[in-house]
């Protein structure tokens, strides 16, 4: 399976990432050449596997769902980089008009 | 004798004895950091809080106070693992201001057992690597060898553990994350079964396959600290309620009647002569010493590096989407809107190998691709898990190479991503069953290089894991 740069610009959109024209060209390469390799899973038949039959770790449990205390509002937001009264801070989201 | 050369048991029993304090220990780590700084294995240290708990942990012991399993032993943390007011970087500009707000449940499981955290180490950017090359803070160096690679992606908390700048490091294994580090640098490291140890406060790579395990100079070190570690975690919903036993109660049993585990799978071409060599000789000495080698099949095992980058950076994709410039990490300076805000701050604060496996995780997922690619992915690892889970049925445990080849030079495979990813082979499929294994040292080539076995066990069988390695150690202690 090959990648176009199509898909590269759309991947990179899906991911809030931005990529010169130069470093997507490389993207096309290397994400072919990836593809290439995933293919091994193709060779496994997989039709009888049941997906939601549980094996490994059926011994975990939620724990009771209590009200507990949390961090204070303070630390939560001490590593935003922008905040005012305890609140994270970013620019307008909806347009005024 | 120096007490840096000293396992943690043995540092233990000094400390026990009054022969040493956390005091001089702290400090004699502190002197080993600065003479061996050019391996670049440690992020951040902090010496005052270090001296402060040894101060307080040596008055303790000298009111005759019973201290903790790890009572006042210097140990270090991985970079992507909370500790409450320090840094926790993950190796990435992303976070290289991020400060804790607080504990990991395994930070607070060592400070409860008396441990002294003294510093964070270095790492591949967000535990994505296998050289310790995709760090932010530059590459870390393999004490063994300092034109070499450690291994990745806890290339620094192996690195710190063999340069002796502390007792035991914790690292955290998602494809092979511990154990090729442990492996290339020549000391012991465990990736407990999935589920046993618990997550909460570790950042996130790819939450169905990522653990947290202890990296040590020796097996009963090992032992002793995921004794510390495992365990349920209410905080945790993915960790186990089994019963956590004591993983050094089987230590000295032997290996006589113990079934060893072969699968031609694992002894491939891509096996140099001499980690081949050295994995003949140690299957050797555990027959001579009354193990059963068996032949077992692991007919998918070629598959399982597929199956990983599929759902690794599947789910790397989607833990990754929380880093966006708003509620933690660097934002960039100049933007048009809100979004255009995410896609700056992310372009700007991820590495390259980060954003090659969003892009990946995000092709995997999207519309169109999802059966073809998540959707097998997973179903195939049904087929790797039921497969391990036969093998050993038939045995007590597996026994293969960690990796193909030793510690690779520093700048090797950067340019080739596919074959750093084939570093990884036969550490991968073990994530991707979910069950333990650790690496220990079987030798060394021609050039002094360390090479790592893998035992691999039973699911929450860590024990017998212990037991095999131990035995091992014991009898090969003037090899090292």
């Amino acid at each position: 399976m090959s990648i176009t740069i199509e898909d590269v610009k759309k991947l990179a959109k899906l991911s809030r990432l931005e990529f010169t024209d130069e470093e997507a060209l490389q993207f096309v390469d290397e994400l072919t050449a990836t593809l290439a390799q995933v293919d091994a899973i193709n060779k496994v038949d997989v039709s009888q596997v049941d997906l939601f039959e549980k094996t490994v770790n059926a011994d975990t449990e939620l724990r009771a769902d209590e009200i507990k205390p949390s961090l204070p509002v303070e630390q939560i937001v001490a590593n935003a980089p922008d905040k005012k009264d305890g609140a994270f801070l970013v620019p307008i989201t909806v347009a005024e008009d | 004798m120096d007490y840096l050369d000293m396992t943690l048991t043995e540092v233990l029993d000094a400390l026990n004895a009054g022969e040493v304090t956390s005091q001089t220990l702290v400090k004699l780590c502190f002197d080993k950091i600065k003479q061996t700084e050019e391996l670049n294995a440690l992020n951040s240290t902090y010496f005052d809080m270090a001296m402060a708990r040894a101060k307080e942990l040596d008055e303790r012991r000298a009111n005759g106070q019973k201290l903790g399993a790890l009572g006042g032993v210097p140990v270090v943390l991985k970079d992507n693992i909370n500790l409450i007011g320090t840094k926790t970087t993950c190796a990435s500009k992303f976070l290289q201001n991020f400060v804790s707000p607080y504990n990991a449940t395994v930070a607070q499981k060592l400070i409860d057992a008396d441990a002294i955290v003294i510093g964070k180490a270095n790492m591949d950017e967000f535990a994505m690597g296998s050289s310790n090359e995709n760090s932010a803070f530059g590459p870390v160096k393999n004490p063994v060898d300092t034109t070499r690679v450690p291994g990745g992606s806890s290339g620094g908390s192996a690195a710190t553990v063999a340069a002796k700048q502390c007792f035991a490091s914790l690292g955290t294994d998602t494809g092979g994350s511990i154990r090729e580090p442990s492996s290339f640098c020549g000391v012991v490291g465990i990736k407990p079964t999935y589920g046993r140890v618990s997550r909460y406060g570790v950042v996130a790579f790819a939450s169905s396959l990522d653990q947290v395990g202890p990296i040590t100079r020796s097996v009963k070190d090992n032992a002793l600290m995921l004794n510390v570690l495992a365990g349920q975690d209410p905080m945790d919903m993915t960790s186990s309620n089994q019963p956590v036993e004591d993983f050094t109660s089987k230590l000295d049993a032997g290996v006589k009647g113990i079934k060893i585990g072969v699968a031609k799978q694992f002894f491939t071409d891509a096996l140099s002569s001499e980690v081949r060599q050295s994995l003949e000789t140690a299957l050797d000495w555990y027959k001579q010493n009354g193990a059963e080698i068996v032949e077992v099949d692991l007919p998918s095992l070629d598959t399982a590096l597929a199956v990983y980058y599929i759902l690794s950076s599947a789910e790397a994709a989607s833990n990754l989407a929380r880093f966006d410039g708003v509620k933690y990490g660097v934002r960039a300076n100049q933007y048009d809107d809100v979004v255009d805000l995410y896609f700056k701050s992310r372009t700007q604060g991820f590495g390259k190998e980060v954003k090659r496996r969003i892009m990946l995780g995000n092709y995997v997922l999207s519309s169109g691709y999802y059966d073809a690619f998540y959707r097998k992915a997973k179903r195939v690892q049904k087929v790797i898990r039921n497969e391990f889970t036969n093998a050993l049925q038939n045995c007590d445990v597996l026994i293969s190479p960690t990796t193909a080849n030793p510690a690779f030079k520093l700048g090797e495979k950067t340019n080739d991503h596919v074959a750093m990813y084939l570093t990884d082979i036969f550490t991968v499929p073990i994530n991707i069953a979910g069950v333990p294994a650790l690496s220990i040292p079987c030798g060394k080539n021609s050039e002094g290089l360390p090479i790592g076995m893998q035992i691999i066990g039973k699911h929450f069988d860590e024990a017998t894991i212990y037991q095999v390695a131990n035995a091992f150690e014991q009898s090969h202690k003037e090899d090292k």
